[in-house]
């Protein structure tokens, strides 16, 4: 079973160094990826910086509060195209027939799409995110222990885990639609709306990004533990059953689209 | 001329073959038009007003932005972009048409389904947002409209050609329509920006995608005309740039083989 887990690590790397040594063939490439994380990043700090020059709260929540949330999807949306930005290339692979490589390997399928490619504006994206929550952390009021940290850590790492069950299950439609990249964006645009307090929106847009696209536990539910905050602040501790629930869910989806994968001419 | 009217049906045709595809893409900035109206109806609650701007003013702002958003995007950059980038282009560099025409022409295609799409949703948000200012002026909204296809045609194809030099238009694409999004007041409008970031705005084309077109539908330009007229001289100027830069650009190529 660990020998098992190890090799699967150990390929995974490997994979992914393969791709690195590919992509530093093209230098200005990995620079112009990482500018453009960063400004996409900073779009939103434009708009929040312009606002609140304007107002002193939104919707009860602070800049260094909005800041926080906004910052935290940012790490999480950022951290992903580093080491799993292959999902991306799965509707490519199947539409094209290419997944029938994947198939002849002794490595599971799912795991071989994913370390696939790798988005260097992932980079560009965690740094700036990084920047702009660091300087919220300082500005927010927080009671820092030992169990906070470890607890947010956990949070963090469940979020990620949940962001990326939700890409395999966007880009697992490919198995059955024409169109899978559209289907995948589009999911991840409902997500961006995880970016602001969901309190902001309508009953039925809280009840999607809390349970059938619950993009809310990416960063705004956790953020709102943190800060202690929210009305339902301790929804931000179910994160990590929330993202094993979503795996579950992405691994049956993607085996029932593997089972049905039929090669391409269909 | 004929040439690139056929052009210019032809992908009306395969785009409306991909309608679905299509809407469902419109389905998810239709998100983003969400959650912009969710955000300013919480700041501007109970008749508060930032720059000059109150709720329902601010709702037909974003509603103009997502329309002026959405023209001359359907078709996107990326099959120019591969075919600079898998050399085919060299291909089109033969041909007796011009480059630049054959893909403003496809541009310019995607439009009758923008146009659909743009009164589709505008329609549903006009339902469910309520209340908000029609167009102080239709014709000069209109006149200001016409020009964010050029504008954005003549931003696309000059940042395209960056894949003469790099392998990764993703990037070049994420990093212009961020720019973009600012500088155009797709944002927040450039009113409420600060100063420095206003006059930079100014002089640049990108406000003719968002903020000129928005500002004329709610009657905030002091001076329409001259707005369009900036909006006319960048679209001109964006499309000989363009030329001359495609021109350089190709140079770019290299054959292998024989």
């Amino acid at each position: 079973m660990t020998a098992a887990l190890l090799r699967d690590l150990r390929l995974y790397r490997r994979c992914l160094g393969a791709v690195i040594r590919g992509i530093m063939e093209y230098v200005a490439d990995f620079w112009i990826l990482i500018g453009a994380g960063i400004v996409t990043q900073s779009l939103g700090l434009v708009f929040l910086g312009v606002v609140f020059a304007k107002v002193p709260t939104l919707a009860g929540w602070t800049f260094p509060e909005m800041v926080l949330i906004y910052s935290l999807f940012g790490i999480v949306a950022g951290v992903l195209p580093i080491f799993a930005d292959g999902i991306w290339n799965l509707g490519r692979l199947i539409h094209e027939g290419r997944f029938d490589y994947l198939l002849t390997r002794p490595y599971s399928p799912l795991l071989q799409v994913l370390s696939r490619s790798m988005g260097f504006n992932g980079v560009g994206d965690t740094l700036a995110s990084l920047a702009m929550f660091g300087w919220a952390v300082a500005h927010v009021d927080v009671a820092w222990t030992p169990g906070t940290v470890l607890v947010g850590l956990v949070l963090l790492a469940s979020a990620i885990a949940l962001r990326l069950a939700l890409l395999v299950i966007g880009n697992s439609a490919a198995f059955w639609v024409r169109s899978p990249f559209v289907f995948a964006i589009t999911v991840l645009r409902v997500g961006e709306l995880g970016r602001y307090p969901i309190g902001i929106y309508g009953l039925g847009i809280r009840l999607l990004l809390t349970t059938a696209l619950p993009f809310a536990f990416t960063a705004f539910y956790p953020a709102a533990w943190l800060l202690g905050r929210g009305g339902q602040a301790w929804l931000g501790l179910g994160t990590p059953l929330v993202a094993a629930l979503a795996w579950l869910a992405a691994l049956k989806i993607f085996n029932l689209g593997l089972r049905r994968y039929e090669s391409s001419g269909h | 001329m004929k040439v690139y009217l056929a052009i210019a049906r032809v992908t009306a045709r395969s785009v409306l073959a991909y309608r679905g595809a299509y809407a469902l893409g419109i389905a998810g900035s239709c998100f983003q038009l969400l959650a912009t109206t969710a955000l300013w109806t919480a700041l501007l609650a109970g008749g508060a007003s930032i720059g000059g701007f109150d709720l329902p003013e601010m709702k037909a702002y974003l509603l103009v932005g997502f329309a002026t958003g959405l023209i001359g995007t359907l078709v996107g950059d990326w099959v120019l972009a591969n075919r600079i980038r898998d050399g085919q282009v060299a291909l089109d560099l033969v041909k007796p048409i011009d480059t630049q025409k054959v893909f403003f022409a496809q541009n310019c295609g995607g439009l009758g389904l923008e146009i659909v799409f743009i009164a589709v949703v505008s329609g549903v948000f006009v339902l469910l947002a309520g209340p908000m200012p029609g167009p102080a002026d239709g014709w000069l909204f209109a006149a200001s409209l016409a020009f964010v296809l050029p504008i954005r045609f003549g931003i696309t194809f000059l940042t395209t050609m960056l894949v003469f030099w790099t392998e990764n238009h993703h990037g070049v694409v994420w990093a212009r329509d961020g720019v973009a999004a600012v500088l155009s007041g797709a944002i927040v409008p450039l009113a409420m920006m600060p100063g420095w970031l206003q006059s930079a705005a100014a002089v640049l084309p990108f406000a003719g995608l968002t903020s000129t077109p928005a500002l004329i539908y709610l009657g905030k330009a002091p001076n329409p005309g001259l707005l369009i007229a900036i909006q006319a001289g960048w679209a001109v100027a964006l499309w000989y740039l363009a030329r001359f830069a495609f021109r350089g650009a190709s140079r770019q190529i290299t054959i292998h083989g024989g």
